[in-house]
């Protein structure tokens, strides 16, 4: 099964995942003209930031299976593409109750106003799985605008066996090094989320009164 | 989260925190709450890796080395980091060498006798100057000397001459290792024009290259446009003598019309101050109900005052907004620079008028009074007249001023710093060989939202008073420091045995006020000059510098000129550089063997004090003088 996944240490916070997937639910999905679309066209994806600076995590909808807001959908809006392995929101029968906002373990549903075919209302928006572009051999477009590889599309596994190799060679050489398990980061990353980890002791020292 | 719901976490200041507090309270959104809002901040514009030079991108590198590495163009992570550093300098340099330029006009004018409110105060500083750029004030009146001199000047800024008169300064080995390098500035204007063409698609595409000509930029600045705008205030507006003042939001007063002065430039303040004591308006005050006319100065417009008139400061960059939330506040005159945009919305829900001044530097919400230095004074009355109006407004019951001002001295120039030591620099220097001064530290440079709000200016003073090394302070960590008592002459007793001997035997306190950040080519001449008097390079002596708080392009342009002068310097915050590693191993290392300083970054006060003293007693070794050991140095600081 196909997936996009998710590493977390690649992300820099750029936030270009956010604008391709709001493009690609517009209707025009053209970047200079969907910005300017009524209703505006939302993200499906969510990049937060983490506790330091310089780290942030790009959050999206999982596709659980058994999926908790299909389980809790009173209207059936909620169902599963057995054939891609997504969990699809239909907003013609969605009636904007929020219950499977409420049980989703991620909070990666939105309400937002949609006007793709439907008279235009507020209903349940998150991620499709881009499964148009995937039947057409592309990859869904935040992995596209993804320049890191902090989201990547693939075989679950594979994608799951390449980062254990990735995290094996680390713990390898932690053992010997007595160094951190986490895998080497460029010097370029590492520096500037060094500064960014440092500036948060400094702002909880603060509160700690150690000035 | 980075970014914070307690307002401790955010300022050590007391009077910042309480008015933090109120803004949440009101619902009213301050540069905090948009810090937060825009978290996580892109992490290849972070790391300088982005490039939209030219329309073949929008580019990017990324910075783990699987994705693209190159742009469109080819430029690879260090030509793009290289190119995003120039342009940086250039634009900090631009900003301050206009500054010079706006004064440099006034005064040619005021030369020409077209102004009103302006005086030729210091005709010893002139006739000085004048001698020193090769005009011969023998018999010749005060405004026949400003017009040459004003003419020489204004032919530093285009290509006229091809180098500039203030490098005089210097010691003759950092003339030489500047004219090897290729580094020594050309123009004030040039280097800046010169830079956007480099960094221009297709022009400068060797990293090493542009970072040598971005050295030349700042250093046209340092020894250049600011150092015009310097003097020639100096000139105009009285060269700074040692003055008391007070600091705090306390400073405003909720009997008087207040009204602060925001912004750089002193050519409209300082005719603001003289309309302020006109008796009609102070009628016009009385008529209104209040007691008299209260200015006050914020960031470097206020540092410009302070400095020569005691003008007392209600705080520096990060006090700006929190100063409107006092609703005390009956108008904000701003001039330029760093003035945030969001003033103007804060101002909104109160009575305060936000007034701008500069037609360069406009205010959506602001009301616009255009400066014209020919009507100086005029303008300067319409403007105290509008914030005596404001005062109307102003609901008593939304006054909320926190308590308390703190006490400090400003005014310490090179002119009042070597007449304090009896006109000769050799007492500092006997002092320092002696090792009751172990060196000076220069801690400049602005606040930002990303660390405690002066926190890293204060606690870096402290440390180094502490350990008898003299601190200079210029822009925002003066105010932070004399918010924190460090700037009184009894301050001394903070400092360690030998450095307070001194400052006892002068009445000077231990960290001294030397201006505005265009002032920091206050620190610059005296470094010169204590070479010059020790017959060696500026890179040998035993000083440093410090930005532990920057967030500005126009620190990263000083940041450049004083390295680039040789003097080791300590960022608190990070610059967009460190996504080419190549970038960052010429700056922190390659650098010392160039020009005999480099830059380090260390958001950690206390880290960088270590670093800043180990670095102190290197130089020291350097020149044969008593040098403390490392290990004893941690023991000390632990």
């Amino acid at each position: 099964m196909k997936t996009v996944f998710v590493n977390p240490e690649r992300c820099v916070g750029c936030r270009q995942c956010e604008f391709a997937c709001a493009v690609e639910h517009s209707l025009s999905r053209d970047p200079t003209q969907a910005v300017f679309e009524i209703p505006t066209p939302r993200p499906r994806i969510h990049v937060s930031p983490g506790r330091a600076y310089a780290t942030s995590f790009p959050n999206k909808c999982r596709h659980c299976d058994p999926a908790p807001c299909e389980q809790v959908c009173p209207t059936g809006a909620i169902s599963r593409d057995a054939e891609h392995g997504l969990v699809l929101a239909d907003a013609r029968r969605c009636i904007t109750c929020a219950m499977c906002a409420m049980v989703c373990p991620f909070d990666v549903i939105t309400f937002h106003e949609l006007g793709d075919g439907i008279p235009v209302r507020v209903a349940a928006i998150k991620c499709d799985g881009c499964v148009e572009r995937v039947d057409a051999g592309r990859p869904p477009a935040c992995v596209e605008a993804c320049k890191t590889d902090a989201l990547v599309f693939g075989e679950l596994n594979e994608l799951i066996e390449a980062g254990r190799a990735r995290d094996t060679t680390a713990l390898l050489s932690a053992a010997a090094a007595a160094t951190s398990a986490a895998p080497a980061m460029p010097a370029s990353i590492a520096g500037w989320r060094a500064w960014g980890e440092a500036a948060v002791h400094l702002n909880e020292g603060v509160h700690h009164g150690h000035h | 989260m980075a970014t914070t719901d307690n307002t401790r976490q955010l300022s050590i200041n007391n009077d910042a925190r309480a008015m933090i507090m109120r803004a949440r309270e009101e619902g009213i959104e301050t540069v905090w709450d948009r810090l937060a809002a825009q978290q996580p901040q892109c992490g290849y514009c972070a790391l300088g890796v982005s490039c939209r030079n030219c329309a073949m991108g929008p580019c990017r590198v990324d910075p783990f080395g699987e994705g693209p590495q190159k742009g469109v163009c080819g430029a690879d992570a260090d030509i793009i980091v290289a190119r995003n550093l120039g342009r940086t300098i250039a634009a900090g340099a631009s900003a301050h060498s206009d500054h010079g330029r706006d004064i440099l006009e006034v005064f040619a004018e005021l030369a020409a006798g077209e102004t009103t409110g302006y005086e030729l105060r210091d005709e010893t500083k002139l006739r000085n100057l004048a001698e020193e750029w090769g005009i011969d004030p023998e018999g010749k009146e005060p405004r026949e000397i400003a017009r040459e001199l004003a003419t020489s000047m204004m032919e530093e800024f285009g290509i006229v001459k091809g180098r500039l008169s203030f490098a005089d300064r210097l010691p003759e080995q950092r003339t030489k290792l500047w004219n090897d390098l290729g580094i020594t500035p050309r123009g004030i204007d040039r280097e800046n024009v010169e830079m956007l063409h480099r960094t221009h698609m297709g022009v400068d595409n060797d990293y090493v290259n542009t970072l040598l000509h971005g050295l030349r930029t700042s250093l046209s600045d340092g020894w250049g446009g600011s150092m015009v705008a310097t003097e020639l205030s100096d000139v105009m507006f009285g060269t700074p003598m040692p003055v008391r003042s007070k600091v705090n939001l306390g400073a405003l007063r909720p009997e008087c019309v207040n009204i602060a002065l925001h912004g750089h430039n002193p050519l409209l303040s300082d005719v603001i101050m003289q309309a302020a004591e006109d008796p009609e308006l102070v009628a016009l005050a009385h008529e209104y109900g209040a007691e008299s006319i209260n200015l006050v100065g914020l960031c470097c417009t206020g540092n410009e005052l302070q400095m020569r008139k005691g003008l007392p400061m209600v705080g520096n960059h990060l006090m700006q907004e929190l100063v409107l939330l006092t609703g005390a506040l009956d108008a904000m005159v701003v001039d330029y620079q760093c003035i945030m945009p969001s003033v103007t919305d804060v101002a909104k829900c109160f009575h305060t008028v936000v007034i701008s001044t500069a037609d360069k530097a406009k205010f959506t919400g602001a009301t616009h009074v255009s400066f014209d230095p020919h009507r100086g004074l005029e303008i300067g009355k319409q403007i105290v007249r509008m914030g005596v109006e404001a005062y109307d407004n102003r609901n008593p019951e939304r006054v909320r001023i926190p308590e308390g001002t703190v006490e400090m001295m400003a005014g310490f120039s090179v002119e009042a710093i070597l007449g304090a030591l009896g006109g000769t620099p050799e007492p500092l220097v006997e002092a320092i060989k002696a090792g009751k001064i172990r060196g000076a530290v220069a801690i400049v440079g602005c606040n930002n939202p990303k660390v405690p709000q002066d926190f890293g200016h204060v606690t870096l003073a402290k440390r180094m008073i502490e350990n008898d090394i003299l601190v200079l302070v210029t822009g925002c960590s003066a105010v932070a420091n004399g918010k924190a008592g460090l700037m009184l002459p009894e301050a001394a007793e903070m400092a360690g045995p030998g450095l307070r001997e001194i400052c006892q035997a002068l009445g000077i306190p231990p960290v001294l006020h030397m201006g505005s950040c265009v002032d920091n080519t206050r620190i610059l001449v005296l470094a010169a000059a204590l070479a010059r008097f020790l017959g060696v390079d500026i890179s040998q002596l035993p000083l440093a510098g410090a930005a532990p708080e920057w967030y500005s392009e126009k620190a990263v342009s000083i940041g450049a000129y004083v390295v680039a002068s040789g003097i080791e310097t300590v960022l608190g915050v990070q610059p967009a550089i460190f996504g080419s590693p190549n970038v960052v191993k010429l700056l922190a290392e390659g650098l010392d063997d160039v020009v005999g300083a480099k830059f380090a970054v260390e958001p950690d006060p206390e880290k960088a004090a270590l670093l800043i003293r180990r670095h102190i007693e290197a130089k020291r070794k350097g020149l044969g003088l008593s040098c403390l050991e490392p290990e004893e140095m941690t023991a000390q600081a632990a």
